[in-house]
């Protein structure tokens, strides 16, 4: 599924507010949510498109389950327009708005059999009952859950109850699918298991799906788009790669990718063309290619990025970048993780915390603790961020890396 | 007519499904509070018209000796009843095992507790008789004669409240059993660990876990003793010669009995002032709580 | 457990245990056993003095039959049945209302409204007493079922709101969205969704209700006069001035003024426990 978005997806502007026009699913304009003095959603605007799996991260208090239970109803908001199918939801009653939610908690309801929590909806809006076992019996067959229907949610599984719960939404076909952090529940080897299964159940049901969670494995896989939210606004809306590969600003760059990436605090030594020279004390000068647009100028403060995974161990210290001291190792199989002390280098909030460089290498390797080493980076992969408004000021990045 | 209510439903459905219980409430209980407050301000035999006498009632209450009387009993019942909570401690640690029989046993300590007051007074009534109750049968056997206590000006406060502690101290037993069986296991292991054993255990293991039970057993025993009423009425009808009467039943006697309803009116505002203080303590601790837990 | 649990293997300590406890139990039972052994005796053996030795013939059946035949306490009875059900009844369906609205939704004056059922609970009832006297007469009320009844329901709701709002409040949250997002109204969510749960509640709420109701006393004589309405704790204090020394009548007319809440209590003890002790332990 990746990739059939992958060649569609590269390159498109992101985060332009598109024309409504007939495939839009939802439609966010201006999404203001106060609680008095506390401005829990600051004007937030987004289009989706019919059949789009928008997934919304960010880290805990960003608003993106405020902005979910907006959506839903469940929540008023203080000013702006929700539109679902191009109809104005904003004031509308959160069972008339076409949505269906499924809970964290799945928020089954314990007195009720799987096939009549599976049916309450219809039920309540007073559907003929033959329409509700239709709706029930597909909902079922396409989680394959026809055989726990007499069951009790008590009598199930995690794994279980999230099926019902996601059935309880099929059975109300609605138009768009809400989902809060539903898989926060589920151990570590089902979460996997449900994530690959919601991917193909949004494939086959091709509907509008808007999904919050704070894990970002669970946004790089499903999402068709990722919203990245923080105090209240939207940072960034892309595909998953686009924004991996181009965070719009700092904190995206440092909320998406584990182990996070490294921040420095580096000057600009001298600027030619559309590039510009860069270092601080315990780095070598490195040359960065500029974004268009971006204005810096010698002596500039900036903040550079370096994922971990750019980083790599050299053998002579003339290649390297800088050098400094393993001080561990941590080895996870397939990759290690190094966090290196690179003396007068220091990283700004580090995946560790005291400064040290974390380095990730993909093999095994025979570093050992304490060991002297040299980290060469390419300066392709570096983001520079201005110090002023935390934006990218390096150049884009091919999302297809080599 | 159907747009109207869908669009108002959100606050008039609230509103239609509190209304019964609200208007019932302050109708019944919460004016007549009020209202009684106003009536001790005026001489009221409960038919004819009121007379506005001001502070007249408050005035003869404090000069009258038999306010002095009930109001003494008051706190003789406040201070007894405070045995409830520990005298249930005591049976809850006592039958707090898991052995074969026990939850049985465990339900009948319960008993009084579910019995009507007026039923527990006519018990200990029989148990008190003169020459043949089964407190002279007692008395009989260690060859001595027991007094009259229901008749005895000295005896007859404390012989009422003893009856009363028994339903009192089943409820009490009640609470704290339902506490027990809520303690931390990790913190009575921790406390093992640490070598806590006995009356160490339970003062400062177990009992710091019970803060919100004993809260309850308090606060239930204090309107409990404020409100003595049912067991003076059977037992004594406030005698001999109203020495066993409280506000409660000198109120009722003044104003059923003697058609004295502002006077009546004057008794029970004070009663209502003596337990506000309570009910203002209680209040500021629930709702303190209320909005630790919104 | 506190205290240490005497271990199964401890048999004799266990047996000597339980001997203790049940000791302990006659002598805090001791009055009630006096009063259902003086129920059985005849009325030669109460006249003659003869209350604590081998009785000379059994009046168990004499007694009994006695309370119910040469007095109103079989229409008391029925007073206390006619008073006390529908008041129960009354009082669950106004206190699961009004506890849904004040768990379930935010309005100012909420803890206002909440604060008032639970101070309004612990008023002492002489502060009401001759307000509600007089409304009922005013009403025509006075000296009827239908005034106690009006009286109980007004006043338990109070106690039952704040038992059922702490009950349905602590339903989870995500439960009641659920309802809302596939379009339930508030009054659907009620009855589909509310009222199945907390039915244990109910069932708790039910028993100490129907307890606290029939064993009123005080209201029984404050509102009622006549044979014909009052209830059985009434109607025990009346027989009790008009027997006097018959004891063995008296003692027979307390079992029965006794037996309808034990035999509810027995029943139904986990719900009057759990009940009872709500809010005492997690609060």
């Amino acid at each position: 599924m990746m990739n059939t978005h992958l060649d569609t997806l590269t390159d498109r502007p992101e985060t332009e507010i598109r024309k409504q026009d007939a495939m839009t699913s939802l439609q966010l304009r201006q999404i203001q949510k106060s609680y008095g003095a506390y401005h829990a959603l600051r004007g937030i605007d987004l289009s989706v498109e019919q059949g789009e799996f928008i997934v919304m991260v960010g880290p805990s208090g960003c608003g993106k389950s405020t902005l979910l239970k907006t959506i839903a109803g469940l929540e008023t908001i203080s000013s702006g327009q929700i539109l679902i199918n191009g109809r104005d939801v904003s004031n509308t009653e959160p069972g008339e708005r076409g949505i269906a939610m499924v809970f964290q908690s799945y928020a089954l309801y314990p007195h009720m059999t799987v096939a009549e929590n599976m049916g309450f909806g219809l039920r309540m809006a007073h559907r003929p009952k033959a329409e509700i076992d239709a709706a029930v019996m597909r909902a079922a067959k396409i989680l394959r859950i026809t055989d726990q229907l007499d069951k009790r949610p008590k009598q199930l599984s995690g794994g279980q109850r999230q099926r019902v719960a996601i059935g309880r939404a099929i059975t109300r076909s609605p138009d768009v699918f809400l989902f809060d952090e539903p898989l926060s529940n589920l151990d570590a080897a089902l979460r996997t298991q449900m994530r690959v299964e919601l991917s193909s159940l949004h494939a086959k049901l091709g509907a509008t799906m808007v999904y919050v969670t704070h894990d970002q494995v669970e946004a790089m896989t499903m999402a068709s788009r990722i919203v990245v939210l923080n105090h209240g606004s939207i940072e960034q809306v892309g595909s998953p790669l686009e924004l991996y590969r181009n965070p719009a600003n700092l904190f995206v760059a440092g909320f998406l990718g584990a182990p996070r990436v490294n921040f420095f605090e580096v000057a600009v030594d001298s600027v030619s063309g559309r590039s510009a020279a860069v270092s601080t004390a315990g780095l070598a000068p490195l040359t960065v290619e500029l974004a268009d647009g971006a204005s810096v100028q010698r002596g500039d403060k900036l903040t550079m990025g370096i994922r971990p995974e750019n980083l790599s161990v050299v053998s002579s210290p003339e290649t390297a970048s800088f050098s400094g001291q393993v001080r561990l190792v941590e080895h996870l199989g397939r990759e290690t993780i190094l966090y290196v002390d690179a003396g007068s280098l220091q990283c700004v909030s580090s995946e560790s915390g005291n400064g040290n460089v974390t380095v990730q290498i993909g093999h095994v390797t025979a570093v050992s603790n304490d060991a002297a080493i040299g980290l060469r980076v390419d300066p392709r992969d570096i983001y520079l961020f201005s110090s002023g408004d935390a934006r990218t000021i390096s150049t884009r990045k091919s999302i297809l890396a080599d | 007519m159907t747009n109207l209510w869908r669009r108002h439903r959100w606050w008039l459905t609230p509103t239609l499904l509190i209304m019964p219980a609200a208007v019932l409430f302050s109708v019944v209980i919460l004016a007549s509070s009020v209202q009684s407050l106003w009536i001790s301000l005026h001489e009221w035999d409960g038919f004819g018209p009121m007379t506005w006498i001001g502070f007249d009632n408050y005035r003869e209450l404090f000069n009258d000796p038999q306010f002095y009387v009930s109001l003494k009993n008051n706190v003789i019942w406040l201070v007894m009843f405070m045995l409830a909570p520990p005298l249930g401690l005591a049976i809850a640690l006592l039958v707090n095992q898991k052995i074969r029989g026990m939850r049985f046993l465990k339900s009948l300590f319960f008993i009084p507790l579910v019995l009507a007051s007026v039923a527990v007074g006519v018990v200990f009534s029989w148990v008190y008789t003169p020459q043949f109750g089964l407190l002279a049968l007692i008395f009989r056997f260690f060859g001595a004669t027991a007094p009259a206590v229901l008749s005895d000006e000295h005896f007859v406060t404390f012989a009422v409240v003893i009856a009363a502690l028994w339903p009192q101290t089943a409820f009490c037993m009640v609470l704290y059993l339902a506490g027990l069986n809520n303690l931390s296991e990790d913190l009575i292991g921790a406390g093992r660990v640490d070598g806590a054993r006995g009356w160490n255990m339970l003062r400062h293991i177990v009992l710091p876990q019970l803060t919100q039970v004993t809260f309850i057993a308090i606060a239930v025993t204090v309107v409990g003793a404020l409100r003595s009423f049912d067991m003076i009425s059977v037992m004594t009808s406030g005698g001999p010669f109203g020495s066993s009467s409280v506000l409660a039943y000198q109120m009722f006697e003044q104003s059923i009995f003697s058609y004295r309803f502002g006077y009546g009116a004057a008794i029970a505002s004070i009663l209502f002032m003596i337990m506000a203080v309570f009910i203002v303590w209680y209040l500021t601790r629930i709702i303190r709580a209320e909005e630790r837990g919104a | 457990m506190y205290p240490r649990p005497i271990p199964e293997t401890a048999v004799w300590q266990r047996r000597f245990y339980v001997a203790v406890i049940v000791g302990i139990l006659v002598i805090w039972l001791g009055p009630l056993f006096a009063v259902i052994l003086t129920s059985f005796r005849s009325m030669q053996d109460v006249m003659g003095g003869n209350l604590w030795g081998w009785p000379t013939q059994f009046g168990l059946i004499e007694n009994y039959t006695a309370v119910f035949t040469q007095t109103p306490m079989s229409q008391y009875f029925l007073n206390s049945l006619v008073i006390t059900i529908p008041s129960v009844i009354g009082v669950l369906i106004l206190s699961t209302l009004a506890g849904f609205v004040l768990s379930r939704y935010r309005f100012p004056g909420n803890m206002l409204v909440f604060a008032l059922f639970v101070g309004g609970n612990f008023l002492p009832h002489q502060i009401m007493m001759i307000p509600v006297r007089d409304l009922m007469v005013r009403l025509n009320l006075y000296d009827t079922t239908m005034a106690l009844i009006i009286f109980h329901v007004a006043f338990q709701t109070g106690f039952a709101t704040l038992f059922m709002r702490n009950f349905i409040a602590a339903l989870p949250d995500e439960l009641f969205q659920a309802a809302r997002a596939e379009g339930a109204t508030p009054f659907q969510t009620l009855v589909h969704v509310v009222i199945p749960l907390v039915r244990p509640a109910l069932a708790a709420l039910a028993i100490l209700l129907f307890t606290f109701i029939w064993n009123d006393y005080f209201w029984a004589v404050v509102l009622t006069i006549s044979d014909s309405v009052k209830p059985v704790t009434a109607g025990l204090a009346n027989l009790r001035g008009e027997w006097v020394s018959a004891w063995n009548l008296i003692s027979a007319g307390t079992i029965v003024v006794a037996v309808p809440p034990v035999i509810m209590f027995f029943l139904m003890q986990k719900h009057f426990i759990a009940g009872l002790t709500m809010g005492a332990v997690k609060g």
